[in-house]
């Protein structure tokens, strides 16, 4: 090789030394390893033991946890609250994100302000956001309770202690904070719609509704996959919320997975049925977005 | 076209809409900037309450004067914040530097070699990001246990690094795609390394979007709770955790955690602020360009 002068170095080498992706990767490659994949496994270790108080020492069980598991009413009841709460919250957040971007997307003086209001409730730490909430839905002083009760839409009961509208006084606190997360969505997507179809559908005599249903939603169909497919899988997740507002109460009327596996590893030291809870849940939101993903053809 | 009464209609609506979005911010403002016993009136006071620091001289350990002079409260006293604040800043701005570095590295190469199996490789960073935080969360606890990492800076810098990995990798690369591949190309030939090339022609011009991740991976840092709740017990807690300790068994103190929202949203707003022509394209992990 000594008599190839440095300047041009066989393609091959060349290729080799300043193309190849590996150094660039390996710092991510590193910390994925090491705190992405070794938990997982961790994951699968430690669902397969389980702490045993007498002996302060993990001792392997097998499949007892999974068939635990698959048992557990109480489970079954934390994953129900998680399918309504992703379920519900999603609905509406798509459908006033989409009824708020079309009145907001407007070039009149003032509705820039209103977009860039809106986005503040973004950036409020969820925890802080369901002390807001604790404090507007309070039995004594709350604002919401207050005015909900003067207008005759609410018993006496407190909200957050009645099994009957915990659920929904929980959602309330994630459905203020991110339907903006879907009007911004939105209103970037209706802003790069291109305006000729729409012109043309208007002289053409059709009316708004129709310009909306034929028009505007599949024309936004990507936008709303991927805003969906976000939002969806952070519901899913939810743990902030309801650990701060009801910590799963009353009962169990607010209890979701990511919750109940949380307790049953800190507070009851259930560490390997907590672990199969995380995996489970792990496991089910997977499936779901990669069928999803699959179907919605979405590309990154 | 709407006609200029339907125009006046649209925009008070829309001025309403936003209005009873923005009302539970402002009442918690008010909270911040009220005497306590104000907090309990029935009915709500909404908009005539008595203005008062109070709360904020306690979370910050001071009083002021009746001359406007601060002074310093001797150990800062049951409800001081500041270093609770100093927390979340390290805990931010590091994790946030190290999301970055790595995130820009990778997606440079992302964007820009052929790597095998790459659609693959960008799709499992994007399932990271589907992890329930609790899945990692309970593993990390015993990890971080064996290697002498609960409880600390490192630990939870290192957890939210990885928590915004995904996010950081899938909208840098977005932003790399955006800068042409033959200025690469071009300085190839000249004889330029690819790292030079980076760091002289590309990082320059990516430079809006770099600095819009660091937003992004800011705010998810300053805003994560579940993390720092399960790793750290007693030598750290950021605004978001330590505000729901606010909570006693004798009462609530909602001045005083207001007061720390607040002092905690502001950096927070202004950051985002300064983002908006890049927000949907980070909240959407770099799918949607505005």
């Amino acid at each position: 090789m000594t008599d190839v002068p440095t300047s041009v170095k066989p393609p091959l080498q060349r290729r080799f030394i300043s193309d190849s992706a590996f150094p660039w990767l390996f710092p991510l490659l590193a910390l994925l390893l090491v705190f992405a994949v070794y938990p997982f496994f961790y994951n699968i270790y430690l669902s397969v033991h389980e702490f045993v108080p007498r002996r302060r020492a993990l001792e392997f069980v097998g499949s007892a946890n999974w068939v635990k598991l698959f048992s557990d009413s109480r489970m079954w009841g934390a994953l129900a609250v998680t399918l309504i709460y992703t379920g519900v919250c999603l609905l509406i957040q798509l459908v006033l994100g989409m009824l708020i971007a079309l009145l907001l997307d407007s070039d009149d003086p003032g509705f820039g302000f209103l977009r860039g209001l809106l986005t503040l409730t973004l950036v409020i730490p969820p925890a802080v956001t369901a002390m807001i909430f604790l404090l507007l839905e309070d039995a004594n002083f709350g604002v919401m309770t207050y005015y909900l009760q003067a207008l005759g839409l609410l018993g006496s009961n407190p909200i957050l202690a009645n099994p009957s509208t915990a659920l929904m006084g929980v959602m309330i606190a994630d459905i203020w904070q991110w339907t903006p997360f879907m009007v911004l969505i939105f209103l970037a997507g209706l802003r790069a719609l291109p305006p000729e179809p729409f012109e043309s559908a208007v002289i053409d005599g059709a009316s708004n509704w129709q310009v909306f249903r034929r028009l505007t939603l599949p024309m936004m169909s990507k936008v709303i996959a991927i805003a969906v497919l976000i939002r969806g899988i952070d519901l899913f997740r939810t743990f902030d919320y309801v650990y701060v507002m009801t910590s799963g109460g009353p009962g169990t009327a607010t209890y979701t997975l990511s919750l109940y596996a949380w307790q049953q590893t800190f507070s009851f030291i259930k560490w390997g049925y907590g672990a199969t809870l995380s995996l489970f849940s792990l496991i089910v939101i997977l499936v779901i977005a990669h069928i999803y993903v699959g179907l919605t053809k979405l590309k990154w | 076209m709407l006609s200029p009464g339907q125009r006046m209609l649209r925009a008070l609506v829309a001025w309403m809409v936003v209005g009873i979005f923005f009302f539970p911010i402002y009442y918690w403002f008010t909270i911040a900037f009220r005497i306590d016993k104000e907090i309990f009136e029935i009915p709500p006071l909404l908009l005539d309450f008595t203005f008062s620091w109070q709360s904020f001289e306690e979370v910050f350990g001071i009083t002021i004067g009746a001359k406007g002079g601060l002074e310093v409260v001797p150990g800062g006293g049951n409800y001081y914040m500041v270093p609770r604040l100093v927390d979340s800043i390290i805990v931010a701005v590091g994790s946030t530097a190290l999301a970055v570095t790595v995130a820009t590295l990778a997606s440079y190469a992302l964007s820009r070699m052929r790597i095998p199996g790459q659609h693959h490789f960008v799709f499992w960073i994007l399932s990271t990001r589907m992890m329930p935080p609790v899945a990692v969360a309970i593993p990390m606890f015993f990890i971080y246990k064996n290697f002498g990492l609960l409880d600390s800076h490192l630990g939870i810098i290192i957890v939210h690094a990885l928590m915004n990995l995904p996010l950081a990798v899938l909208l840098l690369k977005s932003f790399f795609d955006d800068i042409p591949q033959e200025i690469d190309e071009a300085a190839l030939i000249d004889g330029a390394s690819r790292f030079l090339i980076f760091r002289k022609i590309v990082m320059p011009m990516a430079i809006g979007g770099i600095a819009a991740t660091a937003v992004l991976c800011f705010i998810f840092s300053w805003t994560e709770f579940l993390f720092v709740l399960t790793l750290t017990q007693t030598s750290l807690k950021t605004v978001p955790v330590v505000s729901t300790t606010f909570v006693t068994s004798t009462g609530t103190a909602w001045g005083k955690m207001a007061a720390l929202g607040v002092t905690a949203m502001i950096p927070a707003f202004i950051f985002i602020l300064l983002v908006q022509k890049n927000l949907v394209r980070g909240l959407t992990l770099g799918s949607l360009k505005q």
